[in-house]
């Protein structure tokens, strides 16, 4: 029995749950980022990352080259995020929070609708930063860009904790983020604070769009929205407020979600949204803060 | 059932006629200088590409009335957005036929949604013309719902036809299908299995996928790992271009049949540049439309004629080619409304619609008959096969029936 | 004696109003457009609920649009499956839809605020799939569609409703069945927030800690609340399938949740009289949308801008503007001299 299992088969699926995963990973680091500066969930993250996609790809329409357009991008998708928050959320900035929800879910369709309207609705391509030449391993078939995505993602995980551990703007945005009102005392700029934080989870977004376009083959407006969801899944499996609790939980998302849908007939492609989210419930109700996140104590 | 839809036919029938009795005893929907005809169209959400069906239709119409419309009455085409919720479908088609009055419903996009309002529209006597959907409910249940129709090949025919190809020229295949899981991915696979007939057990694996999901990876490798080499692709764009990477990725070439919704040029020319010539060579699928960003129709009268009208009338993007398809059902339209007579009523555009015998719609391929009779509800079931060759498709075969 | 009377009278003229343009509110539209407001009575009745949930316990639910799915589900199967007449079915739909908020709310006891949303969320995301997959019951990708298959559990199938030999249109029925069973929900929502039950509630939202130490069970209120905040939304749902006859996966998508949270809070958390506003406001700003341009992409952005702009005006919601405005006439009124 354990010969006529196809050891190959399982490999693969866990290689491509891997690639998928890896995916899923860019997008839920940026919502990492903007929960962990803001408090907020941003429901427009996908979306915006999506919009700085579609930018990436006017810029190579328009003759600049893929890295030209990539930082470029980059820079851009900074700015509006500061810019939205500026706009957008800091007037809503003493609210509750629910009302700051609520903006992000009119972001959201905001975001879309621009998208809809200055890009007609044609389906097209980005090219890829990595290479995707296929690279066979004992008859298992990967490619340098999903190893290259996982790795920006490590590497974003990385250049977070660097930032909002050592340098002092960072420890200003952890500041802002967790007690605004002691932090303003100090001297600290909170609004800005949670500008920025706006902007890097836009950067990151967009880091996130120029690596899905490319490995979902082609993108049109609705590139993100499935990704939302998982990133969501991942990240909150990892612990919402931990940028590598976001990467392993969506990779470790992917494999489930594969494997469930390979090996589980029952679940077949219909369940295996559901049942990976029932799975990351029963997670979350074992250990309530995800996987990494800080559990949060009460004391009655 | 049927008794409850002979109560309500009666109940309402008997409303319509009293409110359509105006004095000069003309149709709901139609005066003298107008026929007022509507339909539901995803303007909102994720589903809003789709639109070009109407928005196509919605400016051949205008070009339509530019040119004195059809018996000195202009063409007032009204559609509604239903966000591509049946629900909403079923809301604003009511307020189309309550409210607006329309003469008609036509063009509305959708399987479900469509299904949602069929029942009242047939029971209310009033035509559900050219559906936007290729299930084949739509015209195989005229006796039922005589009132409806549909306009593009179905789906099941189309399945049908690749299995038919298939069994007669490889019967030694090993067929690997991909297909969405909703009713527009299964009436191809039971075409398939239709038209393979003895045959069917040539189908070595299926795999399905949603369409919230993001990639098709993990299916194109069960294809893979079951051997197959001929792949059917039952699926929409972002998941047909997908399937030739993710092949090519895993070190497979196998022959695939492209369904028709994502055969585009345009499509298949993302799917050979994320790959290769190679890659997708030979790759067969069905056409019936002149495809917009086929090189081959640049100088076609016709393609000319839809980029003209696109461009006076604001039709949107001229390389959509469901404007091409809404253009094409609003051509129909037009015909079926001029053999309506001068004082059309819905019964007697309903016996144009299904007496349609139209040979000269510039939009689609030349030697096509829109053709349906009182026992074909099928107005388009002709097509081409072709194939994919150095980065184009090639019809070879002729016209046949997509049956 | 004066100050007494006159906060009674003002409470009769209110409802006195209120009944009034309950009856006549049909009279000053087309018919086809008592439709629009029959909708507008059930999301209504559905964010009333879901005020109740995260306005008064402060619990946020991104699944109410599933929970409404539930509802509308079990009307069309007891129609098409039991032939039972459409509106008998609303009280099981209120019922069944109770019990799933019910169990939804359990994992309330251990995750808080974000992971509990995110466990709702899970909830409304998964549920067109599992719709879909439960076809027997269901009609999978199809679903239910009561004309077809239960036209004579359809009230008004033939255009006209008598109700103790008064007689009305099917539309007109439909107002009144939808805003008449709206304004009994309020008023056992208003009791239950001037009850002990609200006023436990309000601790649960105000400070979880300080709840438990004054000895109230922080379990059995959570999912209470999440419970009622289930009947209202479930008997919304049946409503909805009621008046569409149809109901369908693609009607309890992720976004019916958002519309529902979006008008609960443009209405005001924690104030119900405001959510007649909010209902309002997301029955009608899509079509709103839509007349703006239909060109690509702008309904939606007219839209979120819409929702947006209303929140950055009104962060607090309609009822956070009423309560600012009515504050200094009802506490005049009742101060004690």
């Amino acid at each position: 029995m354990l010969l006529a299992f196809d050891w190959t088969q399982l490999a693969q699926q866990i290689v491509i749950g891997l690639a998928s995963g890896g995916v899923w990973a860019t997008l839920a680091v940026a919502l990492v980022v903007i929960y962990r500066s803001t408090g907020v969930i941003n429901f427009a993250q996908g979306e915006m990352a999506m919009f700085s996609t579609f930018i990436a790809w006017s810029l190579v329409h328009h003759g600049f080259s893929y890295w030209g357009a990539f930082f470029l991008t980059l820079a851009i998708s900074f700015a509006g995020g500061v810019a939205i928050e500026r706009a957008v959320i800091r007037p809503v900035e003493r609210a509750p929070v629910l009302t700051v929800v609520i903006v992000t879910l009119g972001l959201f369709f905001v975001v879309n609708g621009a998208a809809r309207w200055i890009w007609s609705p044609e389906t097209r391509s980005l090219p890829n930063a990595f290479s995707t030449r296929p690279i066979d391993v004992a008859g298992v078939a990967f490619s340098i860009s999903d190893l290259g995505t996982i790795a920006v993602s490590l590497g974003a995980v990385a250049l977070l904790w660097v930032f909002f551990r050592f340098t002092k703007l960072g420890l200003a945005s952890r500041a802002a983020a967790v007690n605004p009102e002691a932090t303003r005392l100090v001297g600290v700029r909170v609004s800005w604070m949670l500008a920025l934080g706006w902007g890097l989870a836009a950067a990151m977004g967009a880091v996130s769009g120029m690596l899905t376009a490319p490995a979902l083959a082609s993108f049109d407006q609705n590139l993100m929205q499935p990704i939302l969801l998982y990133a969501f899944a991942g990240a909150v499996l990892g612990g919402i407020d931990s940028p590598l609790g976001a990467v392993i939980g969506s990779l470790l998302l992917g494999v489930l979600v594969n494997l469930l849908g390979t090996y589980v007939d029952w679940v077949g492609s219909e369940l295996r949204l559901p049942v990976a989210l029932a799975v990351i419930l029963g997670v979350l109700l074992i250990r309530p803060a995800g996987l990494f996140g800080r559990p949060v104590e009460q004391r009655v | 059932m049927k008794r409850a839809l002979y109560l309500l036919v009666g109940a309402l029938g008997a409303l319509v006629l009293a409110t359509a009795a105006t004095g000069a005893a003309s149709e709901t929907g139609v005066t003298s200088s107008q026929v007022l005809i509507g339909g539901t169209t995803p303007l909102s959400g994720n589903a809003s590409a789709y639109q070009s069906v109407a928005k196509g239709a919605a400016a051949y119409f205008r070009w339509v009335n530019a040119h004195g419309g059809v018996n000195k009455r202009k063409i007032k085409y009204v559609y509604k957005d239903d966000g591509y919720d049946p629900s909403k479908t079923a809301d604003k088609t009511r307020e189309l036929v309550q409210q607006d009055k329309v003469f008609a419903i036509f063009n509305s996009l959708g399987t479900e949604q469509n299904l949602a309002t069929r029942a009242y529209l047939n029971a209310l006597k009033i035509p559900q013309l050219f559906v936007a959907s290729g299930a084949t409910t739509f015209g195989k249940d005229y006796k039922q719902y005589p009132w409806t129709m549909g306009y593009q090949p179905n789906y099941r025919a189309e399945g049908t036809i690749y299995g038919r190809y298939v069994a007669k020229t490889n019967p030694k295949a090993r067929i690997g299908v991909l297909y969405q899981n909703d009713d527009y991915g299964k009436d191809l696979l039971a075409g398939l299995r239709n038209g393979l007939g003895k045959k069917a057990k040539l189908i070595k694996s299926k795999q399905s996928y949603d369409v919230t999901d993001d990639q098709v990876q993990s299916q194109v490798a069960r294809l893979k790992a079951a051997k197959v080499n001929t792949v059917m692709l039952f699926a929409t764009p972002k998941f047909a271009i997908q399937t030739f990477v993710y092949a090519q990725k895993l070190g497979w070439k196998p022959r695939v049949y492209v369904n028709a919704v994502s055969s585009a040029a345009n499509i298949m020319g993302l799917a050979t540049a994320g790959t290769s010539k190679k890659q997708t060579e030979g790759s067969i699928s069905l056409v019936f439309l002149k495809d917009p960003t086929d090189p081959k129709w640049k100088q076609d009268p016709g393609t000319r004629l839809y980029r003209s009208i696109m461009k006076k009338y604001k039709g949107g993007n001229p390389n959509d080619v469901y404007a091409v398809y809404g253009m094409s059902v609003a051509h129909t339209f037009v015909a079926a409304l001029k053999k309506a007579g001068k004082n059309p009523t819905r019964a007697s555009i309903m016996r144009a619609a299904t007496s349609l015998n139209v040979k000269n719609d510039p939009f689609l391929l030349p030697g096509m008959t829109v053709h349906t009779s009182k026992t074909d509800h099928f107005p388009l079931d002709q097509a081409k096969l072709q194939r994919y060759h150095n980065g184009h498709w090639v019809s070879f075969g002729g016209l046949f029936r997509v049956r | 004696m004066g100050r007494r009377a006159l906060g009674i009278a003002l409470w009769v003229a209110v409802v006195a109003v209120i009944l009034v343009a309950y009856a006549f509110a049909p009279r000053l539209v087309s018919d086809f457009h008592s439709r629009d407001l029959a909708e507008a009575g059930i999301f209504f009745i559905a964010i009333v609920g879901l005020n109740l949930l995260t306005g008064y316990t402060g619990q946020i639910s991104l699944g109410h649009g599933a929970l409404m799915a539930v509802g509308g589900y079990t009307t069309a199967a007891l129609m098409v499956h039991e032939h039972w007449r459409d509106v008998w079915t609303i009280p099981l739909a209120g019922l069944t839809a109770g019990v799933v908020g019910f169990l939804i709310g359990l994992p309330a006891l251990r995750l808080s605020g974000l992971y509990l949303a995110m466990a709702t969320f899970a909830f409304a995301v998964a549920m067109p799939s599992l719709l879909r997959k439960f076809s027997g019951l269901t009609g999978g990708g199809q679903g239910l569609r009561m004309l077809e298959d239960a036209p004579l559990q359809i009230t008004g199938l033939s255009g006209t409703v008598t109700i103790f030999g008064h007689s009305m249109t099917q539309n007109h029925f439909l107002y009144y069945l939808a805003w008449g069973i709206g304004l009994v929900g309020f008023l056992i929502a208003w009791l239950i927030v001037r009850s002990r039950v609200g006023r436990t509630f309000r601790a649960v939202r105000d400070s979880e800690v300080a709840a438990t130490s004054a000895g109230i069970n922080l379990a059995w209120t959570k999912t209470f609340a999440f419970a009622i905040s289930g009947v209202y939304a479930g008997v919304a749902g049946g409503l909805l399938a009621t008046q569409n006859q149809i109901v369908n996966p693609l009607t309890f998508t992720f976004l019916l949740s958002i519309v529902l949270l979006v008008g609960t809070v443009v209405g005001g958390l924690g104030s119900l009289p405001g959510m007649v506003v909010g209902a309002f406001f997301v029955e009608y700003l899509p079509d709103v949308s839509t007349h703006v341009s239909t060109a690509p992409g702008v309904p939606d952005f007219v839209y979120g801008a819409a929702i947006i702009v209303v929140m950055i005006l009104l962060p607090t919601g309609v009822g956070g503007l009423l309560k600012r405005v009515a504050r200094p006439l009802t506490t005049r009124l009742y101060l004690r001299p």
